[in-house]
């Protein structure tokens, strides 16, 4: 059987209060890792010390929240307090709306946080990587981001400049050992997708070839096989896991 | 000399090249071949290693004929511009620059340790 090996014991979450981000949290104690986890708010970071309550000292919480303005990342690394091995971006904040009924004032916000100050972000963590030569991103995009929905317009938008954003980190930087994949998973029974999923269950499975949405678990066990050194090969590329969903019409 | 030595010694790391090769005057692109990726390194290291806060525009010179087609412009001396620019930079080394535009890049890296000997 396979045993995941992993070069480097400290990983930063990125929107990591979620189920998936606790879940990941987890098995990323598990395997010697020590996860810096960031959220929103204060109300995150309190539902993530409750739900990891059992593994405390074994990670740090930091509030980051996407809607700062950009300068607060001057002090990031020490926000942070450790040069991570690992980037784990989970952050997606949520902006549902026809393209053509948004307000104005909330695309540039929208845009100006999900683009712009996670790319102000990933610099801060690409210079600490360059340093040590060293580094693994993954970033959890969406099915979405080839095949969006009505009303998911900007959503798809920003995960497919972002994903653009960590193709190129890998493009520019494997040479110095920081490495990036895209993972774009389809309908996972968690949070938003859980909801959905359950108003719209034979819908869904009809379209999904295998008939099965993807379970948190699973999803994070992939996140961890692309941070592990098996995955090393995969650099400045998109998964798509969906169960062929969207290889189809 | 000191800090041309450790200079010189992470140039050498990043650039994978024969500590030889290496001089004062020695050009970063036109003779090391360096590239994008390696000043970006250079400066991460530089900023780490000797603790100050590295303005990349600024240690390699980069808007340099920017500066100057500017100063043509609105009819400043091209040395002022240069001096104003980047303050770190001898009046002797200015004048170097200025006749040594038309073959390439003229970061030399004796160029760097100016800058790091300015801010430290």
């Amino acid at each position: 059987m396979m045993e995941l090996v992993f070069s480097g014991c400290h990983a930063l979450v990125l929107g990591a209060s979620s189920e998936l981000g606790i879940c990941l949290s987890r098995d990323l104690i598990e395997a010697d890792i020590f996860p810096v986890l960031t959220c929103r708010n204060e109300t995150g970071i309190q539902k993530l010390t409750k739900e990891l309550s059992d593994l405390s000292g074994k990670f740090k919480t930091v509030a980051l929240d996407f809607t700062n303005d950009p300068s607060i990342l001057k002090t990031f690394a020490e926000q942070i307090g450790c040069e991570p091995d690992f980037l784990i971006d989970l952050a997606q904040p949520d902006f549902e709306c026809l393209v053509g009924s948004a307000l104005e004032p909330e695309i540039f916000e929208y845009f100006a946080a999900s683009i712009a100050f996670r790319a102000a972000c990933l610099k801060q963590v690409v210079r600490l990587m360059l340093k040590n030569r060293q580094g693994r991103l993954v970033y959890v995009s969406s099915t979405a981001a080839a095949r969006a929905t009505p009303g998911q317009g900007f959503y798809a938008a920003a995960k497919c400049a972002t994903g653009a954003i960590y193709r190129n980190i890998g493009l520019e930087m494997g040479s110095r050992g920081v490495t990036t994949v895209t993972l774009r998973p389809g309908y996972i029974d968690a949070g938003r997708g859980r909801s959905y999923a359950q108003q719209n269950t034979s819908v869904i499975r009809k379209r999904i070839p295998t008939r099965k949405i993807l379970q948190t678990k699973q999803v994070v066990e992939t996140i961890m096989f692309l941070l592990s050194d098996s995955a090393s090969g995969f650099n400045a590329t998109e998964i798509t896991m969906d169960g062929g969903m969207s290889a189809g019409k | 000399m000191e800090m041309y030595d450790s200079i010189k010694e992470i140039v050498v790391d990043i650039l994978d090249v024969d500590p030889d090769e290496i001089t004062p005057e020695t050009y970063l692109v036109r003779e090391l071949n360096a590239e994008s990726i390696d000043m970006m390194e250079l400066a991460v290291v530089l900023a780490d290693q000797m603790e100050v806060e590295v303005d990349e525009e600024v240690i390699f010179l980069r808007y340099l004929r920017d500066y100057l087609a500017e100063a043509k412009e609105i009819g400043i001396n091209s040395s002022s511009m240069i001096a104003e620019k980047y303050p770190f930079l001898s009046p002797e080394r200015i004048e170097d620059i200025l006749g040594d535009l038309d073959d390439g890049p003229v970061l030399q890296i004796k160029d760097i340790v100016a800058y790091i000997e300015y801010l430290t």
